[in-house]
């Protein structure tokens, strides 16, 4: 009887086993599955855990004011709690504003960079740049911030938004006059600064890669160097792609940086020289109001999540499209 | 016009400061099969690139001697590498049209960017007289916006045979085009060669002796670097003048 019962046992472990995929087929155990897939689990449930975390808390914002909380653009941080109204509109605009920028800013620098780097950089000073970028991707982001707040922004707003706003104010997106400097467009461009080095890792090692035998079938067919890179270029589409959303992915979730050079201004406009907000500086500097206004606290939770699902659609939109794209391509 | 589609004149080639190309004296008469034949490592893929000035992508690559195309020094320093490359024409070892180029793209892109067809239809037309001398045609013709990674071995290789041919070469040069591909796409490229040669002259690199008895009309047996003979296909298969050819036709010498 006694035998039974723990025949039952072995078999029924078994079938748990085979079914969680930890026996191998040799019915043998992989061990090494066995230890790690804890830690798999660990990190879904944090996932998880997180979302849940976020969402419950966000929930009072929803109950009270419903999605308009992400479609309005006000922000009435009053004494009495029943006049308190918030919006996260301009600070959601920001965010991807300033990304976008970003990415305009990184791509061709990256892509620049990069051919640099492969083609025409010479085997002495190869090794120091690429080291050099890798080194400016793992700086931490305030060394940026304040460089932005007192380096870039002064420049920019001397050389670069004064003529464009003194000659171009007939433009909608240069028409606000640059006083500060600090502003989407200072934001966005010490972003795309910032994310170089992570787009251009990315776009480098691909194009690094480019199989010689592409390289040349394109010289045999009469190509110049600039054809032929051109080329070559078009066949990485896929990495430049992920450099993007990656690249994209940093600019949106970075908080230091963007505070000290947007200007934190509830702004809701085009304008690439009027100050604004970005999802992330917004809860950084409201994070201290939070526990003076009773509405507010529901309100940042509100924006992560907001910022949760903006990275979420960005990376999947991405890996969906990239999955597609190199399916069409495959070798 | 010379009657020499390819002559070289004590061609050396060395990668750095290994001599791989030891001096070579080689005449190509127009509208054959030249086939080039030699042991892995000799130097075929090395010399051929020598012939449309690609071996320059390798920067330490240094060619001496000259190689003249239709009597032209292609090496003189008024001449341009690219005009070169249009006029010689390439397959590779292993087929490689752009993966991220339509079937039609990969025909036309050396037309368009040497603006080569003056409008749409010219190209058209200029793409289709490719891929039919490549014998693609039929196989393609409904499917010119796909992608060639549905494309078999044997297909990508005449896909690159036409993105060749697209340029109007007046040699083509191909380096092992049938290495990489199965028996039935190997017997298409052969029987290919024999349509082609009647507009072109073929420089054909192989390491199997039994490809060059079938396809050429003229051998030449490279060996480490040094062209040990060259003739008639007949002459070198039934009576090699040296022992090392000899030796190598029948198989002895890998
Ligand atoms: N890019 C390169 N840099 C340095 N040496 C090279 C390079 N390419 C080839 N070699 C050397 O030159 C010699 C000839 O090579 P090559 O590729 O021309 O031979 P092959 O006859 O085409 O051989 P296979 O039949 O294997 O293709 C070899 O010894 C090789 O190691
Ligand atoms: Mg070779």
């Amino acid at each position: 009887m006694a035998q039974k019962i723990s025949e039952k046992v072995s078999e029924i472990l078994g079938k748990i086993k085979t079914c969680m995929g930890f026996q191998k087929k040799g019915n043998k155990v992989d061990s090494f599955k066995l230890i790690t897939s804890p830690a798999v689990l660990f990190v879904l449930a944090l996932f998880a855990g997180m979302l849940i975390v976020y969402f419950y808390n966000a929930m009072p914002a929803f109950n009270r004011e419903g999605l308009s909380v992400y479609l309005k653009d006000v922000w009435r941080a009053v004494e009495n709690p029943s006049e308190e109204y918030y919006g996260l509109a301009s600070a959601i605009w920001g965010s991807i504003y300033t990304s976008m920028i970003a990415i305009l800013v990184a791509l061709p620098l990256s892509i620049a960079y990069s051919i640099f780097v492969v083609d025409y950089a010479p085997k002495r000073i190869k090794n120091t740049l690429i080291i050099t970028s890798d080194v400016m991707a793992g700086l931490p982001t305030i060394i940026y911030g304040i460089w932005g707040a007192f380096v870039l922004v002064p420049f920019l707003k001397d050389y670069v938004m004064t003529p464009l706003h003194r000659y171009l104010s007939f433009i909608p997106i240069f028409s606000y006059p640059p006083i500060t400097g600090f502003s989407y467009f200072s934001a966005g461009i010490l972003l795309g600064i910032m994310v170089t080095p992570f787009a251009s890792a990315i776009i480098r090692e691909a194009y690094q890669m480019t199989p010689f035998a592409y390289r040349e079938a394109a010289f045999s067919v009469g190509m110049t160097r600039y054809e032929a890179t051109k080329v070559m270029l078009g066949y990485i589409k896929p990495a430049m792609f992920s450099g993007v959303i990656l690249a994209f992915g940093r600019a949106i979730g970075e908080t230091v940086a963007v505070s000290l050079v947007i200007g934190n201004t509830f702004n809701l406009s085009a304008n690439l020289f009027a100050p604004g907000y970005t999802i992330s500086s917004l809860i950084a500097n409201q994070f201290g109001n939070a526990f003076i206004y009773s509405h507010m606290l529901p309100v940042l939770y509100a924006a992560g999540l907001a910022l949760f699902f903006i990275g979420l659609l960005v990376n999947s939109a991405g890996l969906y499209l990239l999955r597609r794209w190199e399916k069409n391509v495959s070798i | 016009m010379n009657e020499y589609a390819i002559e070289t004149k004590n061609l050396k080639i060395s990668y750095g400061d290994n001599e791989v190309i030891k001096g070579v004296d080689l005449k190509v008469l127009k509208n054959v099969v030249f086939a080039l034949m030699g042991p892995s490592g000799c130097g075929k893929s090395t010399m051929l690139r020598a012939f449309n000035r690609l071996l320059e992508l390798n920067k330490d690559a240094v060619v001496e001697g000259e190689v003249l195309l239709f009597g032209e020094n292609i090496y003189s320093p008024d001449i341009d590498p690219i005009e070169v490359r249009r006029d010689v024409g390439m397959v590779f070892q292993y087929p490689n049209p752009f993966p991220h180029l339509t079937i039609y793209d990969n025909v036309a892109i050396g037309l368009k960017l040497n603006k080569l067809a003056k409008n749409k239809r010219e190209l058209d037309e200029r793409v289709r007289w490719a891929l039919e001398k490549a014998a693609l045609w039929d196989e393609v013709k409904d499917r010119m916006g796909d992608y060639p990674s549905d494309l078999s071995g044997g297909q990508k290789q005449r896909l690159v045979v036409a993105r060749a041919l697209a340029m109007k070469p007046k040699v083509l040069l191909m380096d092992e085009p049938t290495a990489n591909i199965d028996p039935v796409g190997t017997k298409k490229i052969e029987e290919l060669l024999f349509e082609l040669k009647e507009d072109y002259t073929i420089i054909l690199v192989t390491h199997s002796p039994a490809q060059a008895a079938r396809v050429s009309d003229c051998v030449g047996f490279l060996y480490l670097g040094e062209l040990i003979e060259v003739g008639s296909t007949k002459d070198i298969f039934e009576k090699p003048k040296n022992e090392l050819t000899e030796q190598y036709v029948t198989g002895e010498l890998v």
